[in-house]
């Protein structure tokens, strides 16, 4: 994952405030839906699609802690962190707006929306993140908003 | 001969909307978290050296593997749900606030989870549900705190009993 040419490789000072990223897409099949939910959540609109019917979502729908697992892979995937990633600090503000059912395709647009450097250390900075979740009509199905720490560009 | 008593979810873990009280805490039994564990949920979902190549973790500031935030995450819902606190009456997730992570786990690490109510809110529209506030605080083995987050759980109120008393 950290395997940029260093001229391609970004760092914290590279980024601005309204930046776009856009990741491709990927389709949830039912058996992804109904494995990560037995194990991490397993409730019965996740699991069980006689119980979901009953429930009339019409079928299992996605965790939310799933869309939001793929969420994450889909930006790492982008690489615009490969060269500076420390670490995330925390999500805030996250949102699901509609239900993920399987066949739906998600794709992810984040957007640099602060950057702070540290007052502190003077080898990283703070960046925020808006994250979209849209599925395959582009509507949305989830919002958050991540914190990250980052390096910046080492010194000559 | 008494007839049998059918105990559906709902019997055994009962709780509805008007059940919970600000200030309640809701404790789970721990999981152990295993390496395996560890690099299979990094490569599906969270593909970063420090969840992925125990070499290259050596040489972080972590010194070695650690999870990715987002399956602690997951497991800390897990503990949750299996619970059984909501499972009676919950509807869906709404969103999540404040998520932060202040420690790294790392393999082998057995974590435990608490759920705090700390908001009841019903609905405006719709009369037979409410949203729980909760905040859900996961620790180590140690007592340290490795995770905290705060989540809108949107659950049913009781269900009335109709004429027949069902």
């Amino acid at each position: 994952m950290n395997g940029r040419p260093a001229e391609t490789a970004r760092y914290f000072d590279d980024f601005k405030v309204g930046e776009r990223v856009e990741s491709p897409g990927i389709t949830l099949t039912e058996s992804r839906i109904v494995e990560f939910a037995f194990l991490y959540d397993p409730q019965p609109i996740h699991i069980d699609v006689e119980a979901a019917r009953a429930r009339h979502y019409g079928d299992v729908i996605a965790s939310g802690t799933l869309t939001f697992a793929l969420a994450t892979r889909l930006f790492i995937q982008s690489g615009i962190f490969d060269a500076c990633y420390i670490g995330g600090i925390g999500v805030d503000e996250l949102r699901w707006h509609r239900p993920v059912r399987p066949g739906d395709t998600i794709r992810l647009v984040a957007e640099v929306v602060e950057m702070r450097p540290s007052a502190s250390r003077a080898d990283r900075g703070t960046l925020r993140t808006a994250h979209t979740v849209l599925n395959q009509r582009d509507e949305t199905v989830m919002t958050m908003s991540v914190t990250h720490v980052l390096r910046r560009r080492p010194g000559p | 001969m008494r007839a049998p008593r059918r105990l559906t979810p709902a019997d055994i873990a009962g709780r509805y909307f008007e059940d919970f009280r600000v200030g309640d805490v809701f404790e789970t039994p721990g999981v152990t978290v295993t390496e395996a564990q560890i690099v299979d949920f990094g490569l599906r979902y969270d593909p970063n050296v420090v969840h992925l190549d125990a070499e290259a973790a050596a040489d972080t500031p972590f010194g070695g593997l650690i999870a990715s935030g987002f399956q602690t995450l997951a497991l800390t819902f897990r503990l949750f749900f299996q619970s059984g606190v909501i499972g009676a009456c919950s509807i869906a997730g709404q969103g999540l606030d404040k998520v932060r992570w202040h420690r790294p786990v790392r393999p082998g690490d057995t974590l435990r989870t608490t759920a705090e109510v700390v908001e009841v809110r019903p609905s405006a529209s719709r009369p037979d549900r409410g949203t729980l506030r909760m905040v859900h605080r996961t620790f180590n083995q140690r007592g340290e705190e490795v995770l905290s987050l705060e989540a809108a759980h949107l659950v049913r109120r009781r269900p009335q009993a109709g004429p027949d008393g069902g």
